[in-house]
């Protein structure tokens, strides 16, 4: 007689089915063949009940995966219905409009039988080294540009590998055997979760996942109720101008509308620029990703999400729009518009949330660069280089130096990359004034300097890359704003050897060549005026904010070695600057 | 012959000797002393000497775990250190890995760095990946800095340069030169530390072990010098993180291994509970005077990790702590024990630890001078310790000081009694383990419900029945001894040392005689640690495998019989089944390399294994005890019995108290106590 579901084992079997997804993610580490996987966690494992609604997912993950994954399921299950399915098959597409976003991420799904009976499915996403193509650019005019597409499929039959699927996916990547090994790697993710759900299934002797799935997601979905409920019913607005990439000459405009109805929420697009001809275009099911991961970050945080929390979030773009692009659009590097969205929809929904909205983040959206080369002993080498500037500020602290927001990928150690490839870094550090000021300020942001190897270990041939920096300039239409009168982030420069180089164009790197990347601040919260004068002191002594700094942007003047605070200057320069500031306002 | 365990908690120092012969076990337990740990050890063992004839001169054996490590670092209480980088590389530590360990929190907390970025300074140096130099060592700019670190009155030296795992000439050379020009000072070098690449993970474990090294090191010099003298033969032995052995001079070199010595020795002790007992699954709970360790047992056996987390500050939720780098068993600490400081937050909420009065001046009832109020004190009050029979008596305890500690710092402020507020305190310090346990159970995916709870610790017994209570775990076990049970578990593993062999050969291809011919001076150097012929050492392999590319190793072991010609079929055999096994499914076709071999001896026949049979004695009702029912909200009179008195198979229904001499716990109305065979007390939690 299986035991009934009351609170407390409804929770042991939620936080099951998480450690479950852990498990598989933990496996999917260990056999993995790629830093992608191991250092930079570009990946996604999650729980599916058998009418394809999602229970959990690994607490490693990317936010774009969270409310595509549900997406993908539902096509699979309309091309592969249940009652087709066996043990052992296993299903698998790429195609950005189904799952997510970009030909680069593979998504399998496997269904998990008990005695015979489908009870559940698994899904395992996983960023690969390459899917062919142009490699990671965002001069791609077309999807066919940018490298294989596989449509919903069978990967495994019954257990048996489709072979003719695999050699063609073997054709026509660079790396295969990284990329076939990460594929496996998948596949030992999904046979651990499906080991994992067997065990729980049977050591509580329920028959199935459908009466744990029904109270969880019933369960998150009241609580998100709950919370929208507590929001002021109306339309929130907001409107961003990301600066042009690549060819493109015209900013481009996100424009969302926030309607809090009740207890749902529907996000509109309208409004927003048309699709691009750059690599940069979000599909539907991507977008929906990061809007679902905006609204419940803000709105109800401390639920593991669940099919139930997606439930009453609704979003809605024009077709055809960077938001919402039609094949054959290119959508390689889709995150930079859709690393914005949550920002967006924290500016729309600032006035009903007071206090509780964070400043900018100077890590917003990804900085991400590939590069594809040799190395001097002539291995070849596909990598990916990413980091970050820093968080926004809150109403009640600093924000942290160098970290992301909102995708969730880790900065690949220097000393793994270098073993990788023939880049050498020659700094990685915060860089000083970078912070937007506040009362509370923004996360210190950081400078990055690395070259190509030359001399001994320069390698044989250029190394293919296309090169990314923030766009978040303070000049531009799109800075890491400030929050309640803090200030915007600084920094955002890209250099090589000492030039500005476009956005995302494709370079050639020879021995010698040096990429600078400056990476700006977070947002400041409240008026820098305001901050504490110590706290102000101690930024200085650790070399975070110079003196000049202090001075201009937070009227605090500093003496001496020890930087003693001149409490009389700094009170009658406080006051002036306050007092010409309201002036100007009035 | 002897075999000793000395455990060295934040409060007490707790001793187990096993006499071979007749398989009787002893024990003792004496307060901690802080400031000259190794007083403590030598007051018990003197204790000890005048119970047992000829203690010392026919001791074999002296194992050892201190939570000294942990608790410099959860107290932040360790030496002023200095960073040196590779220029260009001095934030590693407080950049971290730029991601977020809750992908849903906006306003997750990372730890403050244990080394300010006024401290951590660049030196012009660059080593390759491959280990080739790029740039020399800027040996006048490192003089500079090293002027500067005598200005700063630097306490230890942290030296992390790029790449030094694979070539650590720049880092020998520096250290040369802090020698030289700064005597005295210890340095700590990443690549003797952790010699792994990922610098994050490096700087942050050598930071760390600068930061403990001269309290720990000059701790160890002087017991190892005290028990030399007092005719102790083999080397001391110190415990590792995750349960293996090392010696007292290495242990000073990287203080940073023995981090988690005390907790590794309390799951030995819960895992050999187990198996004497006949549970398979359970949740061990080690409970002192600074920190509660937890740690879930499956199928007889607790998880290890290569890596663990030091210091979480946001909830104990992974990812919120200083990443370490040495192996160890899988468990949560916290800080909540005995000795956890109760005070009024800035909120006017009650809050308690981590701070810990420790052993001096110890929560206020010890009348030492301290004038805080701590868990123990709380405790006192509700009638759950005894002021007359604590430590068996050896230490009174004021009840008075208890009652003003708490009465000043809490029940007045809050406008409470002092009942009230000493009930707050024990309440919210057992939440507060609980909301640790419930995550790392929830972590393993165990179920509360199906596991026991096994209580030990000086304060562990204590708390016990009301964790288990807010976990839904429905029994609680307390062993014998359970009030010294981590230094039983030094003495349950036997005398073991290891040593790796890094490699990287085709499994498939690799020469068996070549490889055993590297192996060989690894097996002397083990036995000269261990004292013995080599013969007389037992010897096994763990060979660490993958597919060529991968990065985790899956630990393959086999004995020396099957170190032959047949070992490459052999290995490939159990990689594949064990592969299979982990993964659920076969590897692929790249080849299987062989990433290193581990080489282990020990000496089984001195560990424990025998205890003499348990022998109940006669005293049996010491009275009754005023205890505290939260229920009725009102103090009861309690019988209290004498655990010794107890008798195998004997059942008791609650409330009753049992006493024994390091420890006691309470059980309530409804819960129901059993006596097992082996002197273990059951409690069903009703």
């Amino acid at each position: 007689m299986a035991r009934s579901l009351d609170p407390i084992l409804t929770k042991i079997l939620w936080n099951r089915l998480i450690s479950i997804v852990d498990e598989a993610a933990t496996g999917l580490v260990r056999t993995s063949y790629s830093i992608v996987v191991r250092d930079y966690h570009d990946y996604c494992v999650g729980i599916f009940d058998a009418r394809g609604n999602m229970l959990a997912h690994s607490t490693k993950t990317a936010p774009g995966f969270i409310a595509m994954m549900p997406n993908a399921m539902r096509h699979f299950m309309q091309v592969y219905p249940v009652e087709t399915l066996r043990e052992g098959d296993v299903i698998a597409t790429n195609d950005p409009w189904i799952a997510t976003g970009h030909l680069l991420d593979l998504t399998v799904a496997a269904p998990i039988f008990l005695d015979g009976t489908l009870v559940g499915f698994t899904v395992c996403v996983v960023h690969h080294l390459d899917i062919g193509g142009r490699m990671a650019s965002i001069e791609s005019r077309d999807m066919y540009e940018e490298g294989l597409k596989i449509p919903i499929l069978k990967l495994y039959e019954a257990g048996q590998p489709n072979e003719t699927l695999l050699s063609v996916i073997r054709a026509n990547v660079r790396m295969s055997p990284k990329v076939l090994g990460d594929i496996n790697a998948q596949m030992a993710a999904n046979s651990i979760v499906i080991a994992g759900v067997r065990k729980m299934i049977r050591e509580y002797d329920f028959a199935d996942l459908e009466a744990l799935a029904d109270t969880i997601t019933r369960l998150a979905g009241q609580s998100m109720r709950a919370r929208l409920r507590a929001l002021p019913n109306g339309i929130y607005r907001n409107e961003v101008r990301l600066p042009p990439v690549g060819a493109l000459t015209e900013p481009m405009v996100i424009r969302v509308a926030v309607e809090i109805a009740d207890e749902s929420v529907i996000v509109d697009y309208e409004g927003s620029s048309p699709e691009v001809e750059a690599a940069v275009n979000c599909t539907l099911p991507f977008a929906t990703s990061y809007t679902a991961y905006g609204i419940k970050v803000m709105v109800d945080p401390t639920v593991p999400n669940n099919a139930g929390c997606l439930e009453p979030i609704t979003v809605r773009a024009p077709r055809g729009s960077i938001i919402s692009c039609n094949p054959p659009a290119p959508t390689w590097g889709r995150t930079v518009i859709a690393h914005n969205l949550p920002e967006a929809l924290f500016g729309a929904l600032a006035p009903a949330m007071p206090g509780q909205v964070i400043a900018a983040c100077g890590s917003t959206p990804l900085v991400a660069m590939y590069f594809n080369g040799r190395k001097h002993d002539g291995e070849e080498f596909l990598s990916i280089i990413s980091h970050c500037g820093g968080f926004g500020a809150s109403a009640d602290r600093d924000g942290y130096g160098t970290l992301c927001f909102p995708y969730n990928t880790a900065a690949i150690p220097v000393e793994v990359t270098e073993a990788d490839t023939c880049l050498v870094y020659q700094r990685k550090e915060f860089a000083a004034d970078t912070a937007g000021p506040g009362r509370h300020r923004g996360g210190v942001g950081q400078e990055v300097v690395f070259r190509v190897a030359d001399g001994s270990h320069a390698p044989p041939s250029p190394v293919a890359s296309t090169l990314r920096g923030s766009p978040r300039n303070p000049n531009s239409t799109y800075p890491a704003f400030g929050r309640d009168g803090g200030g915007a982030g600084r920094g955002a420069t890209l250099t090589l050897n000492g030039n500005p180089v476009p956005q995302g164009g494709r370079q050639q790197l020879r021995p010698g060549d040096e990429v600078c990347l400056l990476l700006p601040g977070g947002g400041g919260h409240g008026d820098p005026l305001t901050r504490d004068a110590d706290a102000v002191r101690a930024d200085v002594l650790a070399g975070l904010v110079t003196r000049a700094g202090a001075q201009a942007d937070y009227g605090v003047l500093l003496e001496g070695a020890e930087a003693t605070i001149d409490h009389a200057a700094t009170s009658i320069l406080r006051r002036s600057r306050s007092e010409s500031l309201q002036t100007a306002a009035n | 012959m002897f075999s000793i365990g000395v455990d060295i908690g934040g409060t007490f120092t707790d001793f187990t000797v096993h006499d071979r012969r007749t398989g009787r076990l002893f024990v003792e337990k004496c307060l901690t002393t802080p400031r000259e740990p190794e007083r403590a050890v030598l007051n018990g063992l003197e204790a000890l000497a005048r119970r047992i004839p000829g203690l010392e001169a026919q001791s074999e054996r002296v194992n050892h775990a201190t939570t000294l490590v942990t608790n410099a670092i959860l107290e932040r209480k360790g030496a002023r250190v200095a960073l040196l980088t590779t220029e260009g590389f001095r934030d590693v530590i407080e950049q971290r890995l730029e991601f977020r360990y809750d992908v849903y929190d906006l306003f997750i907390r990372f730890p403050d760095p244990v080394v300010p970025r006024q401290l951590r300074f660049g030196i012009e140096e660059r080593v390759y990946a491959d280990g080739d130099v790029l740039t020399p060592l800027n040996e006048a700019q490192l003089l500079e800095v090293v002027a500067e670190l005598k200005r700063l009155d630097i306490e230890a030296v942290a030296v992390c340069y790029l790449h030094a795992y694979r070539n650590p000439v720049h880092e020998r050379r520096t250290a040369e030169l802090l020698v030289e020009h700064l005597p005295g000072v210890p340095v700590s070098l990443s690549h003797a530390v952790n010699p792994e690449p990922r610098e994050y993970e490096r700087s942050s474990t050598t930071v760390l072990d600068a930061y403990v090294k001269p309290v720990v090191s000059a701790y160890l010099e002087r017991l190892s010098g005290e028990l030399a003298q007092r005719g102790i033969r083999r080397e001391l032995e110190i415990m590792l993180s995750n349960g293996g052995s090392t010696t007292a001079s290495t242990a000073r070199d990287y203080p940073i291994q023995i981090i988690e010595s005390g907790p590794a020795a309390g799951v030995e002790a819960a895992i050999w509970t187990c198996g004497q007992i006949g549970i398979a699954d359970a949740l061990s709970f080690d409970m002192g005077g600074t920190t509660a360790k937890l740690c879930v047992i499956r199928d007889g056996t607790a998880g290890r990790a290569r890596k663990f987390e030091a210091g979480r500050v946001h909830r104990f939720v992974a990812g919120s702590g200083h990443p370490v780098a040495v192996p160890v068993y899988d468990l949560v600490e916290i800080g909540a024990g005995g000795g956890s400081i109760a005070r009024l937050d800035q909120l006017g909420l009650i809050a308690v630890g981590p701070e810990s009065a420790g052993a001096d001046p110890g929560p206020a009832c010890y009348g030492q001078g301290g004038a805080l109020p701590s868990v123990t004190d709380a405790d006192l009050l509700l009638g759950l310790l005894d002021p007359a029979h604590f430590l068996g008596g050896q230490m009174a305890l004021d009840v008075a000081a208890a009652e003003q500690a708490v009465r000043e710092a809490v029940a007045e402020p809050l406008g409470i009694s002092v009942t009230e507020a000493a009930y707050g305190i024990f309440d919210l310090v057992n939440e507060t383990m609980a909301a640790a346990a419930r995550l790392h159970v929830a972590e393993k995916g165990c179920d509360p419900t199906r596991l026991s709870v096994i209580a030990f610790g000086g304060a562990g017994p204590v708390h016990a029945t009301e964790l288990a209570r807010k976990l839904g775990c429905p029994r609680v076990v307390f062993p014998p001894n359970a009030g010294v049970m981590s230094s039983v578990g030094l003495l349950t593993a036997p005398p073991s040392f290891e040593r790796v062999l890094p490699l990287k050969l085709r499994a498939a291809t690799l020469s068996v005689a070549a490889l055993r011919q590297a192996v060989a001076p690894l097996r002397t150097a083990i036995a000269a640690t261990l004292a013995q012929p080599e013969a007389a050492v037992t010897f096994r392999y763990v060979a660490e495998m993958w597919h060529q590319g991968q990065e985790y190793p899956i630990e393959i072991g086999f004995t020396p019989a099957e170190f032959d010609e047949a070992l490459p079929r052999l290995l490939a055999a159990r990689f594949a089944e064990r592969y299979r096994e982990l993964y659920g499914r076969p590897g692929d076709d790249t080849p299987v390399e062989l990433a290193g071999l581990r080489v282990v001896g020990d000496l089984p026949e001195q560990r424990l294994t025998e205890v003499a049979p348990f022998a109940p004695g006669t005293a049996r009702s010491l009275g009754t005890r005023r205890l505290y029912d939260p229920a009725t909200k009102a103090f009861h009179d309690v019988p209290v019995i004498d655990r010794a008195a107890l008798q195998p198979g004997e059942e008791i229904a609650g409330p009753v108290v049992v006493q024994e001499r390091e420890s006691g716990f309470a059980i309530r109305a409804n819960d129901r106590l059993r006596v097992h065979a082996s002197g273990a007390v059951f409690v069903e939690l009703g």
